[in-house]
C-alpha cells in the first residue's frame, strides 16, 4: 500500500531495495526479507491452512519463489508485501486445493462477533515482535476493525477461507448483489484507511 | 468513473473471489482499462493488509537455515547454465568447447559439495548440526563458498572452504562465533588454507557458545587475536 499521496512509505522503499539486491543473488538481504516477511506470511500460511507443518512448507516454498522471482518483480503491480502475501495465499490455495477440501468455514454468529479480532490477537502476539512489526499490526487491525461487521466478515471469508462470491452469499444467506457491495465497500474503506 | 458493477468485479478480482470464466471476462476488460488496473493493485495491496490483522505467530529458527541453505545451494547451482547458454549463441565453437569442460568442472565441484553436505547429514552427531553459509557482506568474494556445520550440543562444528583468495604473509583469516551471550565475538581460530584456496576444518570456540546468531571471518594480522580487529570479510547468519 502506497501512502495517500501514492508515496512510497519508508518501509516500502526499503522492501524494494531490499528486493533489488536479492534480484542480483545478495543472500544477507534475502536474510533481511525473510526476518521482516517471515512472521506475517507464516502466520496467514498457518491461519489458512491450520497446520503448522504444512504452513512451513508452505512458506519454504514461497520464499524460494521470492528468491527466483525477485529479478522479475514489477513495482508498478504491487507493493512487495502485497506481492508476497500473494505469492503466500496463491500457494496456499494451491495446497488445500490438493487436499481436495476447503478450509471448514466457520461462520460467525451474532455472538460470535463480540469476539474481536484484535482482542484475539493482542493475547496470541509473540512477544518476539518487533516495534515496526506491532505497529503495522495495529494499523491493520485498526482499519479491519472500523469496518461494519458484515463487510469485514465478508472481506475475510474470501480472504482467508477461499471462497468465491457465490459461496460467500450462499454460506451467509444473503443476495449475491448484497455480498458483492459489502465487499467492494470494505475494500474501498480498507483502501482509503489503511496505509503501511 | 468506474462503474459501481465494475468496481463489484475489481473487488472480487482482487481478492480471488470470482468464479473461472468471470475472472477470465474481468482479465479481458482489465487489459483495455488502466484506470480498472489501478484501482485492482490498490484493492489488492489493501487486502494483503489483512495478513497482519490475525493473531502473529513465529515460524521456528529452523526454518530459516532450511530456506537460507536451500537459497545457497541454488545459488550455487545455478551459475554455470545461464551462462553456458549465452556463451554457446555467440561464441566461436572452439572456445564454447572450453566453457564446456568449465561447466563440467563446476558440476562436478557441485556434485562433491552436495556429497559433503549429504556425508555430513549423514553422520549421526552432524544430523543434528545447523548448517550456515557464509557470504561477504557486499558480494565481492562471489566465488567464496564457505559453510559452517554447527553442533551445539559439541561445541564445535565443521568449516568448509573453497576458492576463499590466499594472503599475503603477517596475515591469517579468523574463524569468530557471534553469540548473544557475549559481547564481544568468540575465536574459534585461525584458517589455514591449501594453495588452492580451500579447508576443511573442524572447530571449536575458545568459549561456549549457546545462542549462536552468526559465523564470520575476518582479516587480522597472523597468529590472529582475541578479538576481531580486521575486517569482517565473510558472515552467515544461523
Amino acid at each position: 500500500m502506497t501512502t495517500a499521496g501514492g508515496m512510497l512509505t519508508p518501509q516500502q522503499q526499503r522492501d524494494r531495495e531490499m528486493l533489488a539486491q536479492i534480484g542480483k543473488g545478495d543472500q544477507y538481504a534475502f536474510a533481511q526479507l525473510y526476518d521482516r516477511l517471515g512472521g506475517p506470511l507464516y502466520s496467514l500460511a498457518l491461519r489458512m491452512l491450520g497446520d503448522s507443518g504444512e504452513a512451513q512448507d508452505a512458506l519454504q516454498e514461497v520464499f524460494l519463489q521470492i528468491w527466483r522471482r525477485a529479478a522479475f518483480y514489477d513495482p508498478e503491480q504491487s507493493s512487495v508485501f502485497s506481492w508476497a502475501v500473494l505469492m503466500t495465499r496463491s500457494r496456499v490455495i494451491d495446497r488445500l486445493r490438493r487436499r481436495g477440501r476447503r478450509l471448514r468455514v466457520i461462520v460467525a454468529s451474532a455472538d460470535d462477533d463480540q469476539t474481536d479480532i484484535a482482542s484475539a490477537a493482542s493475547q496470541e502476539e509473540s512477544a518476539a515482535d518487533t516495534a515496526g512489526r506491532n505497529e503495522e499490526a495495529m494499523r491493520a487491525r485498526s482499519s479491519l476493525n472500523q469496518l461494519p461487521a458484515e463487510q469485514r466478515q465478508a472481506i475475510e471469508l474470501a480472504f482467508f477461507n477461499d471462497l468465491t462470491h457465490q459461496e460467500i452469499a450462499s454460506q451467509l444467506g444473503q443476495p449475491l448483489g448484497t455480498i458483492k457491495a459489502r465487499i467492494r465497500r470494505g475494500l474501498l474503506k480498507l483502501k482509503e484507511q489503511t496505509v503501511l | 468513473m468506474i462503474p459501481d458493477d465494475l468496481q463489484d468485479q475489481a473487488a472480487l478480482y482482487a481478492l480471488d473471489a470470482l468464479e473461472a470464466d468471470e475472472s477470465a471476462r474481468f482479465e479481458e476488460a482489465m487489459r483495455e482499462n488502466a484506470e480498472l488496473r489501478a484501482m485492482v493493485r490498490e484493492m489488492r495491496d489493501a487486502s494483503a493488509g489483512l495478513a497482519w490483522s490475525i493473531p502473529q505467530s513465529q515460524p521456528p529458527a529452523t526454518l530459516k537455515q532450511r530456506i537460507l541453505a536451500d537459497v545457497a545451494l541454488e545459488k550455487q547451482g545455478n551459475a554455470a547454465p545461464i551462462s553456458a547458454s549465452r556463451q554457446l549463441n555467440w561464441i566461436p565453437w572452439a572456445i564454447a568447447a572450453l566453457f564446456l569442460v568449465f561447466c563440467g568442472m563446476l558440476a562436478l565441484d557441485r556434485a562433491r559439495l552436495e556429497r559433503q553436505l549429504a556425508e555430513l547429514r549423514r553422520i549421526d552427531p552432524l544430523a543434528r548440526a545447523t548448517l550456515v553459509t557464509l557470504a561477504s557482506p557486499k558480494g565481492e568474494l562471489g566465488d567464496a563458498k564457505v559453510i559452517v556445520a554447527w553442533q551445539p550440543d559439541q561445541q564445535s562444528g565443521v568449516i568448509t572452504i573453497q576458492n576463499l583468495p590466499l594472503l599475503e604473509k603477517g596475515r591469517d583469516y579468523q574463524l569468530w562465533t557471534i553469540d548473544a551471550d557475549h559481547k564481544d565475538p568468540i575465536s574459534a581460530g585461525l584458517i589455514h588454507l591449501d594453495p588452492n584456496g580451500t579447508a576443511r576444518i573442524r572447530f571449536k570456540p575458545t568459549q561456549r557458545a549457546d545462542q549462536v546468531k552468526a559465523f564470520a571471518i575476518s582479516i587480522e594480522r597472523e597468529g590472529g587475536g582475541t578479538k576481531p580487529e580486521g575486517p569482517i570479510i565473510l558472515i552467515g547468519y544461523a
